[in-house]
């Protein structure tokens, strides 16, 4: 939301025709890359074959898709508290790094990126498979005697994600409390707090805009999620977006397809607005504490 | 620890012995002892990089030290860790917690301490009434001026009456007003709580307007510990001379009686000029500035000098002026009934015997 004197670039000396020009490339892929498909998208779900509610009646009243959408929800809830769960010891350890030790610990983070999420999703595929390490060593150490079934299921796909997602939780976080000057732990260790009171009292609440801004973003990447779960996922158990792929590609049902993005989307805004209600944004994305 | 057999408020004593931190080669504090009595006020005083933060890090248990010790109120303190040696402490950029309201961040170490709410609302209202910010409890820091978040600071170090106050440097952030009015009221609460004050600074105003005594550091080591007089009216060497204050140091021969300038006047100078002995030879002469008075060129007992700069300033004038040999000489004298002088001029510097010191010459 622009507040007022947004143009004025607050008193940073840039003229309004800089601040302009600095953002045209931006707001012009997002016009014409974002806005314009997506509001295609949803007026064809509201005016074909005629003008019509009638996709969204279809939506509400078959219980199949009420049931997808809770699932997923309930997916990326579960991902997105996993991630943070893993996510929160790396990074305060990254932030209390320095030197090699912190360059290793960040390549360790960011190594993931530099293979596409397709090959690390594929390699979780040979992991979970039949015949793949971890049915020969359940088998091996005498747990189950044959191979369980861990691919194609919703484990799978709550896994692989949970590891996709990770980075994009632990680097907010990591943002967050580097962002904290070393005085305020030093002022709550002289106050009389130990090491675990001054990381509860202190540094958790002033990292909290960061691990809310990471969980945001792992969350909402998670509800629109696509590879992973139509690789890995049980095909009984669709997410959103399989279903929506499902729709326009199999069915070529595009109008009921744009259908579910417009609920979809709903959802999103009603949850970001929702939280952006409760934590101010712009602390999340490392406004100073 | 257990129960005090004194009241709280009394000072607890510091003895720093033979304190030593290296980090890597670099020596930041090179074996310092200093023993702080009982509800003194003392002043680290030195440039950056001197080690006075360092020293006072390590009272804090900050830094573990290299070698040395650090004994509190007769107990070694050296290994024990910050959060179990009931000391205050305020920061240089005031760290109040951004997410705590002003009376829950004067209450933290009373919660820490396990004391119940109402007692450490209480408590803390209390704390804020003693730095003159009685209401301000529910605010957040945010919405507080600097000095109001530096007395919320000093009121969060005094609340859970430690023995020993630690400041790092508190006043630096403040303008000048606020720095001198934060002064007294630090001052205040010294004499009124009784507590021990170790208080780091770079401003030397400052340390001798507080101090009960000042700890001059240099590269790690310990130069001079006086009280402010001394330490401005007899410095024990020529850095401590120079550190406080403006001095002229103008190179003599010394023969044990008499020193000579590069110039040629000879000065005989009292036995107490020197405050450690000096050899016969090259030596220093300093002089205060505000010591020297001048005469008409030519005066017997008057060194030579010719006037460079006259700078005026309301009640006092500044008067550079240099000695043959380009030793440069300066002058501070009230600007009312003097004969005036102006560039170029000869005249004659006096100095009355008293005010000349005279140091060993120092290998810079």
């Amino acid at each position: 939301m622009a507040a007022p004197g947004f143009l004025e670039a607050d008193g940073r000396n840039m003229s309004r025709a800089t601040v302009l020009m600095l953002m045209a490339p931006f707001f012009a892929l997002v016009i014409f890359a974002f806005l314009y498909p997506l509001a295609n998208l949803l007026s064809i779900s509201v005016l074909e074959p005629q003008p019509t509610l009638e996709h969204y009646q279809r939506v509400a009243e078959n219980p199949v898709y009420a049931r997808v959408l809770f699932r997923t929800l309930q997916i990326a809830l579960l991902v997105s508290l996993l991630s943070l769960a893993l996510s929160l010891p790396v990074a305060v350890l990254m932030a209390s790094s320095r030197g090699p030790k912190a360059i290793f610990l960040t390549a360790c983070i960011l190594l993931p990126f530099w293979s596409s999420v397709l090959v690390r999703t594929a390699a979780w595929a040979i992991l979970l498979q039949r015949n793949g390490i971890i049915n020969q060593t359940l088998q091996f150490i005498g747990i189950t005697d044959e191979p369980v079934r861990l691919l194609y299921t919703q484990g799978a796909v709550v896994v692989a994600m949970t590891h996709v997602l990770m980075p994009f939780m632990v680097l907010p976080i990591y943002g967050a409390l580097r962002n904290i000057p070393a005085d305020y732990s030093r002022a709550a260790a002289i106050c009389g707090a130990g090491p675990l009171r001054t990381f509860w009292e202190v540094t958790l609440p002033l990292a909290m805009p960061g691990i809310i801004g990471g969980f945001i973003l792992a969350f909402l990447t998670a509800l629109g999620y696509f590879i992973t779960p139509a690789l890995l996922g049980s095909p009984q158990e669709m997410m959103i977006a399989t279903l929506i792929s499902q729709q326009m590609r199999e069915n070529l049902d595009w109008p009921f397809a744009a259908a579910l993005v417009g609920v979809l989307t709903l959802i999103v805004t009603v949850i970001t607005l929702a939280f952006s209600k409760v934590f101010r944004f712009e602390r999340m994305l490392g406004g100073r504490v | 620890m257990a129960q005090e057999a004194l009241p709280q408020t009394n000072g607890a004593s510091i003895d720093i012995r033979a304190l030593e931190k290296r980090f890597g080669n670099v020596r930041a504090v090179d074996d310092v002892s200093l023993t702080i009595e009982a509800g003194e006020f003392v002043a680290l005083l030195g440039p950056s990089g001197s080690g006075k933060s360092t020293v006072l890090m390590s009272i804090a248990g900050f830094e573990r030290p290299t070698a040395g010790k650090i004994i509190i109120d007769g107990v070694d303190c050296t290994t024990l860790p910050p959060h179990k040696r009931n000391i205050g402490m305020v920061f240089q950029h005031y760290t109040l917690f951004p997410h705590l309201s002003v009376a829950d961040n004067v209450a933290f170490p009373l919660k820490m301490r396990g004391v119940s709410r109402s007692e450490r609302r209480r408590q803390a209202e209390a704390a804020l009434e003693t730095v003159r910010l009685a209401g301000y409890g529910d605010r957040m820091p945010k919405q507080l001026s600097g000095g109001q978040q530096q007395r919320v600071a000093l009121a969060r170090a005094i609340v859970y009456r430690p023995r020993v106050l630690l400041m790092d440097e508190p006043l630096s952030a403040l303008d000048k007003n606020l720095r001198e009015e934060m002064q007294l009221e630090i001052k205040r609460l010294h004499s009124e709580l009784g507590l021990t004050v170790v208080f780091v600074t770079h401003d030397q105003g400052e340390a001798l307007t507080m101090a009960d005594r000042i700890a001059i550091l240099k590269a790690g080591k310990l130069q001079q510990v006086s009280p402010a007089r001394e330490l401005y009216e007899r410095p024990s060497n020529l850095f401590a001379a120079g550190f406080i204050g403006e001095m002229n140091m103008l190179p003599v021969e010394w023969d044990g009686q008499r020193a000579r300038l590069v110039q040629g006047e000879e000065i005989v100078l009292p036995d107490q000029a020197a405050i450690t002995p000096v050899t016969p030879g090259r030596a220093v002469l300093a002089v205060r500035p505000e010591r020297l008075s001048y005469a008409r060129a030519g005066t017997a007992g008057t060194w030579a000098a010719t006037v460079r700069d006259v700078v005026y300033a309301g009640a006092g004038t500044l008067l550079i002026t240099s000695l043959a040999d380009g030793t440069e000489v300066r002058l501070r004298i009230p600007s009312a009934g003097q004969e005036p002088v102006s560039p170029g001029d000869a005249i004659g510097l006096t100095c009355p015997p008293e005010a000349m010191l005279l140091y060993p010459q120092e290998a810079a």
